[in-house]
């Protein structure tokens, strides 16, 4: 039938059609525009700037980006330590998740409760998690408590400790995290050919074997997936520091975004702020480049 | 197709419309709350912290005098708490939209001050104000670097406030007005049993700097308004302070660098007998949930008297303001006899203008009433003002994670103090 239409008439129903695609997709552009466009390219902007909250602004080339690395006293700590908490974090999450979906394989009864009762701090308020984890973990807490009264031993100040501080805001993280990852997980396994299961438990497939040689491959998609999003997320740790240790002692537990935050927040120095995001965005990019160049190695998507 | 085109059309408008609407909330988010704001005359939106709905409905009481004194102004009230307040404040500078009539807190003025009219001899006077009606160094609350940004609607100084169930429980005698540091540290040890300990250190900046201050009688910025923490009394008694958790154990550690109202929570909590904290919380420690009986003192003497600070909030006309007339009027009646009486009668706050202070403490009840204004005119008998850096924000937000390492033993007050001097100090 188009063929048997003229040039002319295609090339103007093209030009209305394309008219009237851009009338419907214009509010979502706008948005777009508005919403992310415009701040990216101001976020640019104002690093390149000395751009306090309010008052004089003035251009600073790089200055803002030679300041984080070479003057100002919080910058590379907070970037180890998100460091640490992404090199602790991911793998640990990871190994939980699996290893609970794993667990959770259709011969248990139940763990459609499981499940939800996993999946559990991931909805509830991370402002109430990070309180009941206060609480256990302070001195007077539950956990010392139990166990000055039951072994007499006296447990560390574990959040104000500058050696216990971030092992605890990762184990609360892995805590309220894991649940997510599961679900992927589950979802996965699931999902695999049965045929191919099957096939291995012929050849004598079993056990750990079973999970190493076959399931694992099989999953690999699903782990390169959650994989990618536990560094982005990882990477971006505020909530957990902010409310569980304030970022101390000292600044022993500060990520990198909390470091934006009180720089932009605190300290009114946006252009500072600005600055680091984009380290941090840099950071992001190559990271999960890495991941997808090495994903050829260790992924597998042929079932 | 006429009918797709219209839909899309629709469709346009309607998000435009949306959008326009979510542009003009940030001012109009007030405008909704005016009801029966009338007049015609400008509108002069007035800026606040309120925690609660309580903390709201005051406000709103105060906003009806308001508005009665200003019948040709509308006049809108807008809200954060006030943890928020401050990060809101900032944003809204940011994107010039700052409200005419803008609290502040006397002692974060330093780095907003720039946001702020000066205010002048003429100006308060156009606002229907005097220097007299305030009481003595209240005006120092809402100055910086020795100009006017404001007018204070409270004053305020630190107090220790004690429980007097525990004092008891532990057959300590309570501290008493005019007492002295040595006091203060036998108190202490007297009231630390195996249940509670005598005192909570603090973690907010006057919370904790309350003590070595007074212990000192320096302030942490010298008289020309530099940095100086290292000074070798401030740190000597800051020291000291540290050494009531480390070396005396009159006092636990802090918990994590989030809690940020340690001293405060702990003594309200009935698990530490004595903690400092400011004025403004009297009526709430006097009302505690946990159902002590608290009392209060003003703060120990140190070798050079009895040291403390006049703190405090004031209103001030922001910069960007573009009818400072109307927000003068505003602001003449926020610290007009009336809003003050009000603000003092409900025990809200001490009020700044002097003579509605009686009324503060006839809203309390007659038991403690006699106590309470013995406590207030001891500590506020020779405060002085508050000296402030500019960036007076930054050092004390820098200072208090690190204070938890103090407490645990992990660094040194020196060290901090030192680090903390070098960072900021010029």
């Amino acid at each position: 039938m188009l063929k048997t239409r003229s040039p002319h008439r295609s090339g103007s129903l093209r030009r209305t059609e394309t008219r009237q695609a851009l009338g419907f997709i214009s509010p979502a552009l706008l948005g777009l525009a508005v919403f992310t466009v415009v701040p990216v390219v101001l976020s640019i902007v104002m690093s390149l700037h000395h751009w306090p909250a309010f008052g004089e602004r003035s251009f600073s080339g790089l200055g803002n980006y030679v300041d984080l690395f070479t003057k100002n006293p919080d910058f590379w700590p907070a970037l180890r330590n998100t460091a640490v908490f992404a090199l602790l974090y991911v793998p640990l999450n990871l190994v939980v998740a699996l290893s609970l979906a794993l667990a959770l394989s259709p011969r248990i009864r139940g763990r459609g409760a499981f499940r939800v009762l996993f999946f559990i701090p991931v909805v509830t308020p991370i402002v109430a998690n990070a309180l009941v984890w206060k609480m256990m973990l302070q001195p007077q807490g539950l956990f010392n408590g139990v166990s000055t009264s039951v072994f007499g031993i006296e447990l560390p100040n574990f959040l104000a400790d500058r050696n216990w501080a971030m092992i605890m805001v990762v184990m609360m993280s892995v805590w309220q995290g894991m649940g997510y990852n599961m679900l992927i997980f589950s979802a996965a396994l699931e999902q695999l050919p049965t045929s191919v299961i099957e096939a291995a438990r012929i050849d004598g497939a079993q056990g750990a074997r079973m999970i190493r040689s076959v399931v694992i491959p099989m999953l690999s998609p699903a782990i390169f997936f959650a994989t990618v999003m536990t560094i982005i997320t990882s990477l971006q740790v505020f909530a957990q520091p902010q409310l569980l240790t304030g970022g101390g002692p000292g600044n022993a537990t500060m990520p990198l975004v909390q470091f934006i935050y009180n720089q932009g927040f605190q300290f009114q120095n946006l252009g500072l702020a600005a600055a680091a995001a984009w380290v941090l965005f840099v950071l992001i990019i190559l990271i999960t480049a890495l991941q997808f160049k090495a994903q050829k190695r260790w992924v597998h998507y042929e079932h | 197709m006429h009918i797709t085109r219209g839909l899309a059309a629709c469709a346009a408008v309607a998000v435009t419309a949306s959008l326009a609407a979510c542009g003009s909330d940030d001012d109009g988010s007030a405008a909704t709350s005016s009801g029966n704001g009338g007049g015609d005359g400008a509108t002069i939106v007035w800026d606040m912290w309120a925690g609660s709905q309580s903390d709201i409905d005051a406000l709103e009481e105060t906003l009806a005098i308001v508005r009665d004194e200003n019948p040709d102004l509308t006049v809108n009230l807008q809200t954060a708490p006030w943890n928020d307040y401050f990060t809101k404040l900032t944003t809204n500078l940011s994107s010039g939209n700052v409200a005419c009539v803008t609290s502040m807190n006397g002692q974060r003025l330093s780095t907003y001050a720039e946001a702020f009219h000066p205010l002048t001899a003429e100006d308060l006077e156009k606002a229907g104000l005097s220097e007299d009606d305030f009481s003595p160094g209240a005006l120092d609350i809402m100055s910086y670097d020795g100009q006017l940004y404001g007018v204070p609607f409270d004053v305020a100084t630190m107090l220790v406030y004690y429980n007097k169930d525990l004092f008891a429980a532990a057959g300590a005698d309570e501290p008493q007005i005019g007492w002295t540091i040595d006091d203060f540290e036998a108190a202490a040890s007297a009231a630390t049993t195996d249940a509670n300990k005598g005192f909570a250190v603090g973690m907010g900046e006057f919370q904790w700097m309350a003590l070595p201050i007074a212990r000192s009688g320096k302030q942490p910025v010298d008289e020309s308004g530099n940095l100086a923490l290292t000074d070798p009394d401030f740190a000597a008694a800051a020291t000291w302070y540290a050494a009531l958790v480390t070396d005396d154990d009159v006092a636990a550690p802090v918990p994590s660098a989030s809690d940020t109202g340690w001293g405060e929570t702990e003594y309200s909590s009935g698990n530490a007998a004595m903690a400092v904290d400011g004025t403004w919380n009297a009526v709430s420690y006097l009302g505690n949930d946990a159902g002590f009986a608290a009392g209060m003192v003003n703060l120990p003497a140190g070798d050079n008297g009895a040291t403390a600070l006049i703190l405090g909030s004031g209103y001030g006309i922001s910069q960007d303001c573009e009818d400072k007339d109307a927000a003068l009027a505003v602001l003449g009646s926020l610290v007009g006899k009336e809003a003050q009486d009000a603000m003092a009668a409900a025990g809200r706050s001490y009020p700044a203008r002097a003579e509605s202070q009686p009324l503060y403490f006839e809203s309390l009840d007659d038991d403690v009433r006699d106590d309470v204004q013995a406590a207030f005119d001891a500590a506020f008998a020779n405060v002085e003002g508050q000296r402030s850096t500019k960036n007076w924000d930054q050092v004390n937000t820098a200072l208090q994670p690190q204070l938890v390492s103090v407490y645990t033993g992990q660094a040194s007050m020196p060290d901090v103090l030192d680090q903390a001097q070098s960072q900021f100090g010029d």
